[in-house]
């Protein structure tokens, strides 16, 4: 009898003990990609002329272009606070605002403001940043900018990219009077500053990797150019102009070198590499089919570049020492062309042929190369590579006319830009 | 923007100082205002990797275990209610042994006395009829009388000694059988005492028993909720619930693991969420605390004692 009972005790002592480690730990293994809400309450500002910027609006703007971001609309805020302390984290909370931006404008005095900022987190109250940016009235805009791209460095761990510019051309009037322009914007479109202007085709603009300059192809003298032009300057360098096709220009990373595609007296196009100081040409691709389109690797010993060499377009890549044999990349669908390198090089975005339209897809470099197409368009080219990685902008149609438009490198976000007046063609965006 | 900064040199290296002042401001106002975060207590964490199969064979090898335990709870039970059966009945056998014996023991009480009895009896009737005959030959015996007076004298005390004797003897016996009847009586009641208090020791060893039984069912109960289908659903839910409401961040994707110990009330607000250990950048840290957040109230576990003030998410994206 006494047995049975130590034996039951032993075994209550036994289920005791696993209390211990009847611990509850959940395993959570997914999440979602929705844009993350925030508010932007409007900044504070004095009254003159300059009050008539609004800075939260641009940051709320250019967040929510991104995708990554919704912003809470200002009718729904029941308050605006333009400091922390004012803030009632339970209302904004209530309004489901994981963040929070405040601030205000200060006249500086002779043209100069100061925009105050703050960015909390609603659900524990924390600060995340505060910070001071001075600016000139027109430089308002840029301030804004990098607001938002410090909010959004800090929330998604990526840096911001709201504060960088985007070239493209704009074709204007019809034939036999056309009109070409070369632009530099800000990344939202707006700001547009012509940089070149030309009665004969612009085409193909590329950025030096300092920003400073852009190389470009002008037929002005009724035969395809590429020239070299320094932005603040405005100076003007032809570098290429062979007999035949000069085009395609693409920099080294150490911006010393253009990759061209030049023709030989028989017409076939191939890819070389010029050397801006010595003027050497190197050729390095050499095969009966068109090679164009090339774009550098990140460490500058290869490139990426387009070939029919085995019927359709295809994107190959090939080691710039002489000798090296192309290696094809993309062999789904018959028409892959214009592959542009993210910044971190784990993805190559080009164009494809799907359902009879040409789209932006992606493809998976670091991984089984798995392919994405991003767009529906019918006629999206020409992709380029925000210098965070994070959108890919491009070429598109609406309605028969030429606009720009963003998709998230993910193709999760898409977004159409406002567009100045023409056709807009060739988007390049601009490094940090 | 370079030409920007070329433009106001200046601006941009007074801004540069204001951000140093500002930044060293923004230190201190932190270090000051820092909020101690509300108290975790840290649980220990079961950091392996689990694979559906490795999960079933632990819930398979659970479920033997319960099975098990409840067989061999069913086997001292069925054990239990056996020997209580034979005791009972040892008992009952006991008693009518002893009732027997006790009526066995009367009769022959009786038998005795009325033995006794007849015996007195008897005598008496040999005596009277000694004393008729000898008054029926008193007559005849009258000349003898004298003679035989004083034997006649003699022969009456010695019968009267010996009826006195008789008498005596009878007493006694009478006295003895009292006394034995008293001794078997008392002997009775001690035992009736004894047995009472063997019941009584056996009624509080089985309360003993049945409280152990009792608290031993009382953790069963929480053991089979805590690792049982109930449990189950209780972490579904809240997984189901965070994993509704965590926005990943670029940086969360397939490799990142991260704790954050929670801190809920009953009603499942979150009073206290911080990542412990983790391998994400403060963006990956931040959504995973958000989240957290925005799941509160957390939801109602379907069992009371599955409720923990504690407890531990692990946030190991799979995509």
């Amino acid at each position: 009898m006494n047995r049975r009972i130590s034996c039951l005790a032993a075994i209550g002592l036994m289920l005791f003990c696993s209390q211990t480690w009847a611990e509850l730990v959940v395993e959570i293994t997914k999440g979602q990609s929705d844009a993350i809400p925030i508010a932007i309450v409007p900044f504070s500002s004095p009254q003159d002329a300059a009050a008539s910027f609004d800075v939260a609006q641009l940051v709320s703007d250019d967040l929510a272009r991104s995708g990554r971001f919704k912003s809470t609309e200002r009718r729904d805020m029941i308050e605006q606070p333009h400091t922390g302390a004012a803030i009632s984290f339970d209302d904004w909370r209530r309004l489901n605002n994981d963040y929070i931006v405040v601030g205000q404008v200060q006249p500086l005095g002779q043209d100069r403001y100061n925009i105050t900022f703050e960015l909390y987190n609603v659900l524990n109250h924390q600060r995340l940043l505060g910070y001071q940016i001075s600016a000139n009235k027109p430089g308002l805009r840029l301030a804004s900018h990098q607001v938002a791209d410090m909010v959004f460095e800090k929330i998604l761990g990526i840096r911001g990219a709201f504060a960088t510019r985007v070239a493209y051309i704009s074709v204007l009037g019809s034939l036999p009077h056309k009109d070409y322009r070369l632009i530099v914007a800000d990344a939202d479109g707006e700001n547009p500053h012509v940089v070149m202007q030309s009665g004969e085709p612009l085409m193909s603009p590329a950025w030096s990797p300092d920003g400073q300059s852009l190389a470009y192809v002008s037929f002005e003298n009724r035969l395809p150019s590429v020239y070299v032009q320094t932005l603040k300057t405005g100076e003007r360098q032809r570098v290429s102009a062979r007999a035949g096709v000069n085009q395609a220009p693409a920099w080294s990373p150490d911006g010393k070198k253009l990759a061209l595609t030049l023709s030989t007296r028989d017409g076939n196009l191939d890819i070389y590499v010029l050397d801006l100081t010595t003027q050497a040409l190197t050729r390095i691709t050499d095969d009966p089919g068109i090679d164009t389109e090339p774009q550098w690797s990140k460490d500058g010993q290869s490139l990426y570049f387009t070939s029919d060499r085995a019927g359709g377009p295809q994107i190959y890549r090939i080691g710039i020492q002489s000798g090296d044999k192309p290696r094809r990349l993309t062999f789904q669908g018959s028409y892959n062309a214009r592959p542009r390198l993210s910044p971190d090089e784990s993805q190559l975005a080009f164009v494809t042929q799907e359902d009879g339209g040409y789209r932006i897809a992606t493809m998976d470099l670091r991984g089984r190369g798995d392919v994405q197409v991003l767009t529906k368009g019918h006629f999206d080219v020409s992709p380029s590579y925000a210098p965070n990685g994070a959108e890919i902008i491009y070429a598109s149609r609406d309605r028969g006319r030429g606009v720009l438009a963003l998709v998230s490198a993910d193709g999760r976000v898409q977004e159409r830009l406002v567009s100045s007046e023409g056709e807009l063609q060739e988007p390049a965006w601009a490094p940090f | 923007m370079r030409d920007f900064l070329r433009e106001h040199r200046w601006a941009v290296v007074v801004s540069v100082l204001l951000h140093g002042l500002l930044v060293v401001g923004l230190v201190l106002a932190t270090l000051n205002s820092h909020r101690a975060p509300s108290p975790v207590q840290p649980l220990p964490i079961d950091a392996v990797v689990v694979d559906s199969q490795v999960l079933h064979a632990a819930q398979k090898a659970q479920s033997d275990q319960e099975a098990a335990r409840a067989r061999a709870a069913a086997d001292a039970q069925a054990a239990a209610a056996a020997k209580a059966a034979e005791e009972a009945r040892a008992a009952e056998e006991a008693k009518a042994a002893e009732q027997a014996k006790a009526a066995e023991q009367t009769q022959e009480d009786e038998q005795a006395k009325a033995a006794e009895q007849a015996k007195a009896a008897e005598q008496a009737k040999a005596a009277e009829q000694a004393k008729e005959a000898e008054q029926a030959n008193e007559a005849e015996q009258a000349k003898a009388a004298a003679q035989a007076k004083a034997a006649e004298h003699a022969k009456a005390d010695a019968a009267r000694a010996a009826a006195a004797e008789q008498q005596r003897l009878i007493d006694a016996k009478k006295a003895a059988d009292a006394k034995q009847a008293a001794e078997a009586k008392q002997a009775a009641e001690a035992k009736q005492a004894a047995d009472a208090k063997k019941a009584a020791d056996e009624r509080a060893r089985a309360d003993r028993e049945a409280e152990l039984r009792k608290q031993l069912a009382d953790e069963e109960h929480r053991s089979a909720v805590e690792s049982g289908p109930l449990r189950d659903s209780y972490i579904a839910k809240l997984r189901n619930k965070i994993q509704s409401v965590w926005i990943k961040p670029p940086s969360a994707s397939v490799g990142l693991d991260c704790l954050v110990e929670v801190t809920q009330i009953p009603g499942g607000e979150v009073t206290g969420a911080r990542v412990t250990q983790c391998n994400g950048d403060a963006a990956a840290r931040q959504s995973i605390e958000n989240a957290v957040y925005r799941a509160s109230p957390l939801p109602d576990p379907p069992d009371p004692a599955l409720f923990e003030r504690n407890f531990v998410f692990r946030f190991k994206p799979n995509e």
